[in-house]
C-alpha cells in the first residue's frame, strides 16, 4: 500500500509539473489539456468524496491566484467537480477506460462551464461559446491525455483502493 | 488491487463538501482589498515556485524558438534572391517584434506572460515583473502589435494585469488622426466565431468613423499614453442610444496569444505612438 502510494503521488507530482512545463508548448493555450484537473480527479476517484471535494477547493483556491478575474469560481468549480467525481466513480462503479475518459472529460467541460457562470465576467454569447467550442475541446484533449495515463499504467491510476 | 464500490459518502463527506462550498462562495464575495492581498500571498508563497517554473519554461521556449528563428533566417538569406518580397514582409515583422523596445527608448519593463487554462484567463494575466523591476499600478501593458490592458495589482516580482476583455477595463481612445474621441470599453466575444472584440463608446452622433479606421488612446485622464494602437473598425454596434453612436473595433493585441509584454513606465502624459509602427488596417 506504501508502495502504491508512493507511485500514485510521483505520477500526481509529474502531472502538476506538467502543467507548468508542457502546457504552454501547446499550440490552443485554451484548449490545451489541463494536467491539474486531471491530477485533482484522479485523486478523487481514489479517495471519499468529501476528501475530494477539499482537494478541489484547495486547488481551485491555488488557481484562483492565478487568474484573479474569478476568484472564488475556481475554488466552486474545482470542489464540485473533486465530489462529483468521487461520488459518479462510487455510484457508477467503472473501471473501464473508455467510461474514465468521459469522467475526464466532463470533469473539464463542469469546471469551465461553472467558472464561465460563476465568474459573471464573461458576456452571454462568450459563455455560449465557451461551453460549446473551447471547453468540449479542452475535455476532449484532458480526457485523451487522461485515457493515454491509464493505457500506459493499464488503468491502475483510476483504480480505487480499500484503504489510500 | 481490491476496489471498494460501496463507498457513496458518508454524511462527514457531505459535510466537508458543503464546508468547501461554502467558503468558496465567501471568497467569490470577497471585495478586491481583502483577494488582491490574498492571491498575492498565495503567488509568493505556495505558487511562488511553480510560477519559476513557468517562468524557466517559457525562457526556454523562447530560447528555442529564438534559435529555430535565427536558422530562418539563415535559410531565407540563402533563398532572398528568389522570395525576396517574402523576406521583405517577414524582416518587417520581426523589426516591430525586436525593435518596440529599442523606439521606446527607456521607460519599459520586459516580462513573460504565464498563461493558466481556465476560461476568464484572458481577462486578467500574471506577468513575471514587478515592483522590483519597477512595475507600477495602473502602467500601461502592451505588445508589438498594440495595448493590452494596464498593471492592476503590482507584486515583488509579479504582477496582475487587466486586459481590454476584461468587462471592467476601459480607456480613453480616438481615431489615429484625431478626429473622433471616445471610451474604448470590451465588447465580449461578439465577434464571428466568438472572438473578442471591443467597442468604442460615446462617438457623438453627427461624428462617423470609417470601418478600417485605426483607434489608439487618447492619453486623456492621465492614466494611458496617447498614441498606443488599440484596434480597427469594423462597423458599427448593434445598439445605438441617445446622441452617440458606438462602434465594433477588432482589437489588434491578443492576451491570449502573446507569451511577452512590455510594461510601460513613461510619464502618463508621453506620446507612446512613436514606439508602433505605422500600421495598414487590413480589411
Amino acid at each position: 500500500m506504501k508502495h502504491d502510494r508512493l507511485r500514485f503521488t510521483l505520477l500526481v507530482g509529474a502531472l502538476v509539473i506538467a502543467q507548468f512545463t508542457v502546457r504552454g508548448r501547446f499550440a490552443g493555450e485554451r484548449i490545451a489539456p489541463d494536467f491539474l484537473l486531471l491530477a485533482l480527479q484522479l485523486y478523487a476517484i481514489r479517495v471519499a468524496p468529501g476528501a475530494g471535494a477539499a482537494a478541489g477547493f484547495l486547488l481551485g483556491l491555488l488557481r484562483d491566484a492565478l487568474t484573479p478575474a474569478s476568484f472564488g469560481a475556481g475554488a466552486l468549480a474545482h470542489t464540485l467537480v473533486g465530489y462529483l467525481t468521487g461520488w459518479g466513480k462510487a455510484v457508477f462503479f467503472v473501471e473501464n477506460v473508455i467510461a474514465n475518459g468521459a469522467f475526464f472529460f466532463a470533469g473539464t467541460w463542469l469546471r469551465n462551464a461553472v467558472v464561465a457562470l460563476a465568474s459573471g465576467a464573461l458576456r452571454d454569447d462568450r459563455v455560449i461559446h465557451e461551453l460549446l467550442v473551447t471547453s468540449p475541446l479542452q475535455g476532449l484533449t484532458t480526457a485523451l491525455v487522461g485515457v493515454i495515463l491509464l493505457l500506459a499504467f493499464r488503468g491502475w491510476p483510476a483504480v480505487r483502493p480499500r484503504v489510500l | 488491487m481490491a476496489l471498494e464500490a460501496d463507498r457513496y459518502g458518508s454524511r462527514a463527506d457531505t459535510l466537508l463538501f458543503l464546508a468547501c462550498v461554502s467558503l468558496s462562495l465567501v471568497a467569490m464575495a470577497l471585495p478586491p482589498a481583502w483577494r488582491d492581498p490574498l492571491a498575492g500571498l498565495l503567488r509568493r508563497s505556495v505558487l511562488a515556485p511553480f510560477l519559476g517554473l513557468q517562468e524557466q519554461s517559457t525562457q526556454f521556449q523562447t530560447s528555442r524558438a529564438r534559435f529555430v528563428e535565427l536558422e530562418r533566417q539563415r535559410d531565407s538569406a540563402a533563398l532572398a534572391a528568389t522570395f525576396l518580397p517574402a523576406l521583405r514582409a517577414e524582416n518587417e515583422r520581426l523589426r516591430g517584434l525586436l525593435g518596440l523596445g529599442e523606439r521606446l527608448g527607456g521607460g519599459y519593463v520586459p516580462a513573460e506572460v504565464l498563461h493558466q487554462a481556465e476560461p476568464t484567463s484572458p481577462l486578467m494575466l500574471v506577468i513575471r515583473a514587478g515592483r522590483r523591476q519597477g512595475v507600477r499600478p495602473l502602467a500601461p501593458v502592451v505588445s508589438p502589435e498594440g495595448l493590452l490592458g494596464t498593471v492592476n495589482v503590482v507584486e515583488g516580482a509579479t504582477s496582475t494585469v487587466v486586459t481590454w476583455a476584461h468587462p471592467d477595463f476601459r480607456a480613453s481612445a480616438m481615431a489615429a488622426d484625431g478626429s473622433v474621441y471616445g471610451i474604448i470599453a470590451s465588447a465580449g466575444g461578439t465577434g464571428p466565431g466568438g472572438m473578442w472584440l471591443l467597442e468604442l463608446r460615446g462617438v457623438p452622433y453627427r461624428e462617423s468613423v470609417a470601418a478600417g479606421t485605426v483607434i489608439v488612446t487618447a492619453g486623456l485622464g492621465g492614466v494611458i499614453p496617447r498614441g498606443i494602437p488599440i484596434g480597427v473598425v469594423t462597423g458599427t454596434a448593434a445598439v445605438e442610444r441617445g446622441w452617440e453612436r458606438s462602434y465594433l473595433v477588432r482589437p489588434l493585441a491578443q492576451p491570449a496569444g502573446v507569451g511577452h509584454v512590455i510594461v510601460l513606465v513613461v510619464p502618463p502624459g508621453a506620446d507612446a505612438g512613436r514606439g508602433f509602427a505605422p500600421r495598414n488596417p487590413g480589411p
